[in-house]
C-alpha cells in the first residue's frame, strides 16, 4: 500500500537512523511519499497535498514516539504506525550503539520493511455469527453510566470483553464501555499481527487516546484471524459502539472452557466497574 | 481505599509492578507523567530521582508506562508466571474451608 511516510529520523539512538532506512526502503518499493519530520514541524503546509492524498504511516524509533507526537500535535490522522525498537526485538536481533548503519543494520531494515509490506488480510476460512447485545446492565457512579451487556459477553478485570461466536470456534474481543469512557476520544487502534498466537492475558494490540494508552489484555488464548479494519479507519467507532461495531480483534479459540475459568460474566463485571469508578473518582 | 483484589486474589499477593533499570533511566519522567495510578514517586535532590513507590497501585497486566519509555528502562514480570500464581492462589482459596 502507498503511504505518506513519517519516520523518526532521529539521532538520539540507533533506532532513529534505522527508522529512516525502513522509510527509504518502503518509499522505494511502493512509491510512497517521504515526510521529513524536521520540515514538517517547521512548515506543515509543505506536506498538505501529500497528507491529503495518502494515508499516513508513522515509523517511530523508540517508545518516546517523537514522530507520533509530532503527528498528533499537528492533528494528523495516523493510518498505521510501527515502532522500530519493538520490531527489532521481534526479529531477535541485537542493535549496537553506533548511529552509522552497517551491513547488518541495513539487512535488518530491509527485513523489517518486508514484514511491514505484507498486507493484513484476514485468515477467512469460516463465517462466524455474532449477536448484537439485547439487554444491558447499567452500572452507575455519580453522573456517569457504564453499560455492560447482560449476557453473551465475558470480561477480564482489564476491561476487555470477549464474545464467543454461536456458530464457530471463534470470538471477538473489544474494550468495555467503562474503558472507552475512561480513555475519552480514541484516536488510534494498533492491531496485532494476523496469524499471531496470543496467550490468555497476553497482548492483542492496543488503543490510544490523547489521554491514555490501553494494552488489550487478551481474555482468551488463540490465533488472531481478523482485525476490525473499520475501526482502524474510524477509531471513534470504539467510543460510539464498544460492544458492536467497535470490536477490535477476532480470534480462533484454543480452549475457551479453560479460559472461561478466569473470566467474569456481565453482572460480575458491572460490580467491578462500580468499584473502579468509585476508586478513580 | 477499599481492600483491593484482582481476580479474587488480594492485590498485595500479586508481584506485578514496574522495575526501573537505573543504568538506562534518563529521568525524563514520561512514565510518571503518564501513569494515572501514582505508582511512581519523584525524589528531587536524591540520586534516584524516580522510584516505584506504590507497587499495589499498579494495574495487574498493565504495561503502558513501559511503552512510554524511550530508553527502554522499565521491565515487568513475565505474564505466564503471574497467571500461574493467580491460578494457584485461587485454587488454594477454594480448598480452604
Amino acid at each position: 500500500m502507498k503511504y505518506a511516510i513519517l519516520p523518526c529520523n532521529g539521532l538520539d539512538k540507533p533506532v532513529g537512523p534505522l527508522a529512516r532506512e525502513v522509510a527509504l526502503w518502503l518509499a522505494a518499493r511502493d512509491g510512497g511519499e517521504l515526510i521529513c519530520p524536521v520540515l514538517l514541524g517547521n512548515s506543515p503546509d509543505r506536506y498538505a497535498r501529500v497528507l491529503g492524498a495518502l494515508p499516513l504511516l508513522v515509523i517511530d524509533g523508540c517508545a518516546t514516539q517523537c514522530a507520533t507526537k509530532l503527528a498528533n500535535g499537528l492533528e494528523l490522522k495516523i493510518g498505521r504506525k510501527i515502532q522500530i525498537a519493538e520490531e527489532v526485538k521481534r526479529t531477535g536481533a541485537a542493535l549496537g550503539k553506533s548511529l552509522t548503519l552497517g551491513p547488518d543494520e541495513l539487512g535488518l531494515a530491509s527485513t523489517i520493511a518486508a514484514a511491514l509490506a505484507k498486507e493484513t488480510a484476514p485468515l477467512a476460512s469460516a463465517t462466524a455469527d455474532y449477536a448484537t447485545p439485547q439487554d444491558y446492565i447499567e452500572a452507575a457512579h455519580d453522573k456517569f453510566l457504564f453499560k455492560v451487556p447482560a449476557a453473551g459477553y465475558f470480561f477480564n478485570e482489564n476491561d476487555v470483553w470477549v464474545q464467543p461466536s454461536a456458530s464457530a470456534n471463534r470470538a471477538r474481543i473489544g474494550i468495555s464501555d467503562f474503558a472507552q469512557q475512561q480513555m475519552t476520544d480514541i484516536t488510534f487502534f494498533g492491531p496485532p499481527t494476523i496469524g499471531a498466537e496470543v496467550e490468555q492475558f497476553g497482548e492483542a494490540g492496543y488503543v490510544e487516546s490523547a489521554k491514555a494508552t490501553l494494552e488489550l489484555v487478551c481474555p482468551v488464548s488463540g490465533r488472531v484471524v481478523a482485525v476490525n479494519t473499520m475501526v482502524s479507519e474510524t477509531p471513534e467507532l470504539i467510543n460510539q459502539d464498544p460492544y458492536g461495531q467497535g470490536w477490535l480483534v477476532e480470534l480462533e479459540l484454543r480452549d475457551f472452557s479453560a479460559d472461561r475459568e478466569l473470566l467474569i460474566d456481565g453482572p460480575a463485571y458491572a460490580e467491578v466497574v462500580k468499584k473502579k469508578a468509585a476508586e478513580y473518582s | 481505599m477499599s481492600e483491593s483484589t484482582f481476580m479474587g486474589v488480594p492485590r498485595e499477593r500479586i508481584p506485578w509492578f514496574p522495575t526501573i533499570d537505573y543504568d538506562k533511566c534518563n529521568y525524563c519522567m514520561e512514565c510518571d507523567k503518564f501513569c494515572p495510578h501514582r505508582v511512581f514517586e519523584r525524589r528531587d535532590g536524591e540520586e534516584r530521582k524516580l522510584v516505584v513507590a506504590h507497587t499495589n497501585n499498579c494495574v495487574v497486566f498493565c504495561r503502558a508506562c513501559a511503552k512510554t519509555c524511550g530508553p527502554d528502562a522499565i521491565t515487568f514480570p513475565e505474564k505466564p508466571a503471574i497467571v500461574a500464581l493467580i491460578k494457584r492462589i485461587r485454587e488454594e482459596a477454594k480448598d480452604t474451608p
